[in-house]
């Protein structure tokens, strides 16, 4: 199949994460989301939460630079989390991303398919409901401060805006189908890809 | 009154935007500096003569600039040719440090010395960081103590965050105790013509009983928390390669920091100062590094110059429109004359003051303060120096953002998987800050009142 790096931003209920799960596991390869950073904390021998809640955050409070470093323990973590990217899609490996602006970290990769999943609004509230046991007020809540984070996190580390339909490959609204049918069509979508680009490579063999 | 308006202006905006981060500091420095000279000396003061004197580009060409024997070489007004070419001359030594791998080599010998053992490489390289910072920028010294230690931490299997935060506030520490460890002393010894050997003996020795209570304080806070007693390695089966890849550069540099520290040491014997200094080490480590010479001269931080030359101009427009001369009556008002309290004045609002906005443009803009202080008040100007030096130099420590090298330590240990939130750096170094405060502030009143 040749590398294949799949990375998948997502509205938060939207189902993207279970998308990225699916895919993974069809495809047969790993899935990276905050477990990224559980081998790095299993290196250093030190707490994972202590580097899980810096995570898919935009720098906060009073921050200095310094001949580009920074005390930002927010830029660090997602410097960690780029680099862990990179390194993985330079090895080789074909993987599933979630996140971390890996669309953007790996943009020009000829082995990546970006995507990004959205939902409405309605039906993302009523999976969130239903996931994590809130009322419709509190899932909405959860949703509105999540988007916020994530949009703020991506828009500061990336060039193109978070959902902008001109930073990804693929821009899909899993109400539309469902979770499942939504993850079933990029699958099918993913291996064409696959496919055409071996036909390609086959080509330019025989040129 | 509006060139004072205006200045004032100019001034705060630009401290606001170096605090906000969002621009690069030299573009916001040269900025404010250019808004300075048009609206302060052009459109206010229409005074050619107060914008040449914040300038000051003259005095790079006067004798005195290079050699000053018998005399004090003081600046207090305008652009510091001197601090900014002494500066960029250390930039210089330290990139041919830096390349023949002499901090490596130093901080691994250290490390094999101390036979591997967690605690001992604490203390060691507590110690290594302060006197490493009294002639070379924290910058540096924390860029190379920090990446190893965490090498040695993750053969070791201790935890290197105590030990990096440590190494932090030793290495400010350090630069306060020589006039080249840290750049407010550079400004405060060029300005008001102390000499290498007025900080040793000074903030130096002020410093020196700060770190011996220091490192006591370290060592009982932090040395149960480095390593769990199951994650023990033994020394013997350590395989750490301390080798000297290139000895003619490595003999070489080392024989230039030699140098570099001879001259700084001796030259209120002299009479070089230190702009002659940094322009003399400069030259033989360019002379001795050959083709290098040039991948050098690129790696010097060029930025950090331009910041430094916008800040001069900038509080060189406070200065002119008389500004910090108000600032001064006010301390001296509210201080009623009493030297204890102007001198606990500028330790603290220095050290707090410092926790918080960058100690370079704090300290320049004090110099003049202190200075007109003491006309005004009769208090020595030397204490208050010392005091300035050591308020911004030490309170630098107390948060993330004090200093440069905390920045660089949190940075360094951050990208290797080692977060330091606000939150754990306060708690580890606020208090020991406040204890080396209140040393220093005892030490300045038996000593100098």
């Amino acid at each position: 199949m040749g590398q294949l790096i799949i990375s998948v931003g997502r509205e938060y209920g939207s189902g993207g994460h279970e998308i990225a799960t699916i895919l993974s596991e069809k495809l047969n390869v790993p899935l990276y989301d905050r477990n990224m950073l559980d081998q790095m904390a299993a290196r250093n021998g030190i707490e994972a939460e202590s580097l899980h809640q810096h995570e898919e955050m935009k720098r906060r409070g009073l921050v200095r630079t310094v001949r580009g470093h920074s005390s930002s323990v927010q830029d660090s973590v997602a410097q960690l989390q780029f680099n862990f990217i990179r390194e993985k899609a330079e090895s080789g490996e074909s993987f599933v991303v979630v996140g971390r602006c890996s669309e953007n970290v790996l943009r020009g990769n000829p082995a990546l398919v970006s995507i990004f999943v959205r939902g409405d609004e309605e039906a993302k509230t009523q999976r969130i409901c239903r996931l994590y046991k809130l009322n419709r007020l509190e899932a909405k809540a959860k949703m509105f401060r999540h988007d916020k984070k994530r949009k703020a996190y991506h828009n500061y580390y990336s060039t193109m805006k978070w959902g902008d339909s001109r930073g990804y490959d693929i821009c899909i609204n899993s109400s539309l189908l469902g979770v499942k049918a939504t993850a079933d069509a990029l699958y099918e979508m993913i291996l064409q890809f696959v496919e055409k680009r071996k036909a390609e490579e086959s080509k330019e063999e025989l040129a | 009154m509006l060139a004072q308006i205006l200045a004032l202006v100019v001034f705060v905006t630009m401290f606001a935007f170096i605090v906000w981060d969002r621009f690069p500091k030299h573009y916001v420095t040269l900025s404010s500096g250019a808004l300075t000279s048009i609206l302060v000396f052009g459109f206010a003061m229409r005074d050619a003569e107060a914008f040449r004197n914040t300038i000051a580009i003259q005095n790079i060409f006067t004798k005195s600039f290079w050699y000053a024997a018998g005399e004090h070489a003081e600046q207090t007004s305008g652009i510091n040719w001197a601090t900014i070419i002494f500066l960029w001359g250390m930039m210089i030594m330290v990139e041919g440090m830096a390349s023949a791998g002499f901090f490596d080599w130093l901080c691994l010998k250290i490390a094999k010395l101390a036979n591997f053992e967690p605690v001992k490489i604490f203390v060691a390289f507590m110690i290594l960081a302060s006197v490493l910072a009294m002639f070379i920028d924290s910058i540096t010294v924390i860029l190379f103590l920090a990446a190893v230690t965490i090498r040695l931490a993750r053969t070791l299997k201790f935890n290197p965050i105590p030990v990096i935060m440590a190494e932090i506030f030793c290495a400010n520490l350090g630069g306060s105790a020589t006039m080249c460890g840290d750049p407010p002393n550079i400004i405060i010894g060029t300005s008001l013509g102390y000499s290498f050997a007025d900080f040793v003996m000074n903030t130096g020795t002020i410093g020196a009983v700060s770190l011996v209570v220091i490192i006591i304080y370290f060592y009982f806070t932090m040395r149960n928390r480095l390593q769990d007693p199951g994650d023990r390695v033994d020394p013997g089966s350590i395989d750490v390669d301390v080798r000297i890849n290139n000895m003619k550069e490595f003999m070489t540099s080392t024989i230039i920091f030699g140098i570099a520290v001879l001259l700084l040491v001796t030259h209120s014997f002299t009479g070089l100062t230190v702009a002659f200094i940094g322009v003399v080490v400069a030259a033989i480590t360019l002379i001795a590094a050959g083709k290098k010479a040039a991948t050098l001269l690129k790696k010097v931080d060029y930025t950090t110059l331009l910041f430094f030359i916008g800040l001069f101009v900038v509080v060189g427009g406070l200065e002119e429109t008389g500004v910090l001369v108000v600032i001064a009556d006010f301390i001296a008002k509210v201080s009623g004359g009493n030297a204890y309290i102007m001198i606990a004045i500028i330790l603290w609002v220095s050290a707090f003051a410092s926790a918080f906005i960058d100690n370079i443009p704090f300290s320049a803009t004090m110099i003049p303060v202190i200075n007109a202080l003491a006309q005004s008040t009769g208090v020595d100007l030397a204490t208050m120096a010392w005091t300035l030096a050591i308020g911004t130099d030490i309170g630098g420590s107390m948060t993330p953002i004090g200093a440069s090298a905390n920045v660089v330590g949190i940075s360094t240990a951050g990208k290797e998987g080692y977060p330091i939130s606000w939150a754990v750096y306060c708690k580890e170094l606020v208090p020991g800050t406040l204890i080396v405060l209140a040393i220093s502030m005892l030490n300045i009143y038996a000593r100098y009142l």
